[in-house]
């Protein structure tokens, strides 16, 4: 038996670790070796779930589990309608869009984005995970940006700095998403109809139309869940999901 | 029908009455601190056998921690 002791704060315990560098090491040696390395990553995510089902891992309590099951069953409601939506678009003799490698790779992250964005809903609820993936994002896109200036000519501290202000309103909203979790909602969902625009291009002969697909899940995905969960937010609730203000009593 | 609107708890009450962080209650009970967050704000009702854990930690019944709610409560 191998059970977590729980903690002040979240700490990554052995099999986070090692499941992580599984799916980052199996990422890497695919594109610089083989794809076969992908199945490492398919280990790393899908081994604990598999150890834990058959009783060989017992590191999480009941609710941890609970939402993990439910996301699994989410998961399979939105892939199994994926699935026969794209049965039903090769079958009706539309253009083919001639990709089945990025088909592949569309199914994996919807299951995984799904499941991933069920799970930590239904653990932390609607505020934590808004404005956890808010500030991950945020981050995300100033990581990208010092990337970048790095990779390419470097243009200077001020250009780095107006280049990063897209990540303002992800910080913003990542503070305002537990003090007033509707209004944010809101905000989310009309800045998710603004990434929709944004990463969706019309293609008249629907080339590239799946790396669309998997851009737009990527980024529209969780910001269009993380709005819908803020506005089903109750009012008067007496303290916050978690206490994020640091509250454990 | 949602469970969490069927059943009220008094966790937190009797978790307050002994002084007691909800770290430390969950460490008690083999549980996350978010588990028992959760519980205390009736977003999730806890296994018989958690519940079961919980009455022995306060030293009371489970039907002292755990109640149904009627029809015509409020929330």
């Amino acid at each position: 038996m191998n059970r977590e002791t729980p903690n002040e704060r979240w700490r990554p315990t052995a099999t986070t670790w090692l499941a992580g560098s599984l799916v980052v090491g199996g990422a890497a040696l695919a594109v610089l070796s083989t794809g076969w390395f992908l199945l490492l990553s398919a280990l790393g995510t899908f081994g604990p779930g598999v150890l834990r089902e058959t009783g060989w891992l017992r590191d999480k309590d009941e609710l941890q589990l609970r939402a993990a099951h439910r996301a699994g069953y989410h998961a399979y409601l939105v892939c199994g309608i994926a699935a026969f939506v794209s049965l039903a678009y090769f079958q009706s003799g539309v253009p083919d869009v001639g990709d089945s490698q990025n088909l592949a790779l569309l199914f994996a992250v919807l299951l995984w984005c799904t499941w991933f964005l069920s799970a930590l809903l239904s653990y932390w609820g609607p505020r934590k995970t808004a404005a956890r993936i808010l500030t991950a994002f945020g981050t995300f896109w100033i990581a990208l940006m010092i990337i970048n200036s790095i990779q390419l000519e470097w243009s200077g501290a001020a250009a780095l700095l107006v280049q990063s202000l897209p990540a303002v309103p992800l910080f913003l909203l990542a503070w305002t998403s537990p003090r007033w979790p509707r209004t944010t909602g809101i905000l989310l969902l009309v800045l998710s109809a603004f990434t929709l625009m944004l990463l969706a291009e019309p293609s008249e002969k629907n080339t590239g139309l799946v790396e669309q697909v998997i851009r737009v899940l990527l980024f529209f995905g969780p910001l269009l869940a993380c709005g819908v969960s803020l506005l089903s937010v109750r009012g008067g609730d007496d303290y916050d999901d978690d206490g994020l203000a640091g509250d454990q009593r | 029908m949602k469970a969490r609107h069927d059943i009220r708890n008094a966790v937190r009450r009797h978790r307050l009455i002994r002084d007691m962080t909800q770290n430390e209650l969950a460490e008690l009970l083999g549980v996350t601190r978010q588990t028992v967050l959760s519980i205390e704000k009736g977003k999730y009702t806890p296994s018989i056998a958690l519940a079961l854990r919980l009455a022995e930690v306060f030293d009371v019944s489970v039907e002292t921690l755990f109640q149904l709610k009627k029809e015509n409560d409020n929330e």
